[in-house]
């Protein structure tokens, strides 16, 4: 079989002979084709920010960052349809776990699930994996947390990160130019700074703010009025 | 066992309850709630097994929330109201019923709301009803008492001399009075007598 020799067009589960698993590179490669979304994590609060879709002025502009309970949000990177998926997901799991505790989720725990539940779809043939990505920003009673999942069901957690379209770009400055003791007003500020080495459109920012288990998306104006 | 009262008004819509719960003959525990918010605009006031009621409410708040995320907009009181009537209905035909009967009360575009939900899954739109062992008694007070177009304040004070009147000839119904009145500004909550009484 001459495809073999290229590792193309393979069931999607089967590694390479050097131990890769294509497709879902692939999948990480539309999140890489994604508007981005930069998340950072401060003392007593962790955010995001992220630019609307906001292509055609006869197309009313998309809203990118997604409550999930009252004290989580999310936004992702790739495809909407993967994305929208795993929101609803997080939601249903959010309100699973308020069923059985009468208490709002940890983040941890969602990020858990929706970890597994993206894992799932790299080990079956048969399934897609999801071409998208998640920056996941909480607080519950344990802090105020960041998180990444990608679309290999890895879940990081820190205090300033990026995905989507050229996200090393905004990686980079978030690595020259993060401190622990930043206060909101300047996570937002690095934040946008960060967005905009990656997305050089001028679409409204959309900013998503977790602190004392409570989680608020708010536009730019308003973000910073409230950090003040 | 138990007494509720929902009371309609113009301005909004009050629920009252008494905060006995019964175990057989045995007064079970003298400081229940009966009464629940659902979300910032509208609440539930339950009667009959207090299992099914907490799980019934706990779904419904979980299933009103997911609806409200997806949709970017919340429930009104009705679709809360056939939201809960549904899973009832369902209970009953399933031969395994939700043994309850829950007020759903709230505000919303269409103005102040009350229904009734009971074992079946049946709904009704109500200006005040009453419910539990010592609804007959709630009842003749209410029937007397409910004038069209009273005010909120007014309404609290007929709820919560519905439910006194229920204490004072029902077993089943006692120690002390929550009231709950639901307007536009939003919720307030009252406390009448103690654990004790």
């Amino acid at each position: 079989m001459m495809s073999r020799e290229f590792g193309y067009e393979r069931p999607f589960t089967l590694y390479t002979p050097d131990g890769r698993l294509i497709q879902v590179e692939y999948a990480a490669e539309a999140v890489r084709h994604g508007s981005p979304v930069v998340g950072i994590r401060g003392k007593d609060f962790s955010l995001m920010v992220t630019r609307m879709k906001d292509t055609d002025p006869l197309i009313n502009p998309v809203e990118k960052i997604h409550i999930v309970d009252e004290n989580i949000g999310m936004a992702g990177a790739g495809y909407t349809g993967d994305i929208n998926l795993l929101i609803d997901e997080a939601r249903l799991e959010a309100q699973r776990h308020r069923v059985v505790f009468e208490d709002p989720i940890d983040v941890r725990s969602i990020v858990n699930h929706i970890t597994q539940f993206m894992y799932q779809f790299t080990r079956y043939s048969g399934v897609r994996p999801l071409g998208a990505a998640l920056i996941v920003v909480g607080s519950d009673r344990t802090g105020n947390h960041l998180y990444q999942i990608d679309p290999m069901g890895l879940m990081i957690s820190g205090k300033a990160m990026a995905i989507g379209m050229n996200c090393e770009n905004a990686t980079g400055m978030l690595r020259e130019e993060y401190r622990e003791d930043l206060n909101m007003r300047e996570a937002i500020m690095l934040a946008v700074k960060a967005l905009s080495k990656a997305d050089e459109s001028n679409a409204p920012v959309e900013v998503g703010i977790a602190a004392e288990s409570r989680f608020i998306k708010m536009n730019l104006e308003n973000a910073l009025n409230r950090a003040n | 066992m138990t007494t509720v009262v929902g009371v309609k008004c113009v301005d909004g819509v009050v629920l009252a309850s008494d905060r006995r719960a019964s175990k057989g003959g045995m007064i079970g525990s003298k400081s229940v709630r009966k009464i629940y918010a659902l979300d910032d605009n509208k609440a539930v006031a339950i009667a009959g097994q207090l299992s099914d009621a907490n799980y019934l409410i706990n779904l419904v708040k979980a299933e009103a929330k997911l609806i409200e995320l997806r949709r970017g907009f919340q429930l009104t009181v009705k679709e809360a109201a056939k939201l809960l009537s549904n899973i009832m209905y369902s209970g009953m035909r399933s031969y395994a019923p939700y043994v309850t009967e829950i007020l759903v009360a709230g505000i919303d575009e269409t103005g102040p709301r009350l229904f009734e939900a009971d074992v079946s899954g049946a709904i009704t739109d109500e200006e005040f009803t009453a419910t539990g062992s010592g609804s007959p008694m709630a009842f003749g007070l209410l029937e007397g008492s409910y004038r069209q177009g009273i005010k909120v304040s007014d309404g609290a004070s007929v709820a919560a001399r519905a439910v006194r009147a229920a204490m004072e000839r029902d077993p089943g119904s006692g120690n002390g009075i929550q009231v709950l009145k639901i307007t536009k500004e939003g919720m307030e909550w009252m406390d009448i007598g103690g654990n004790g009484q």
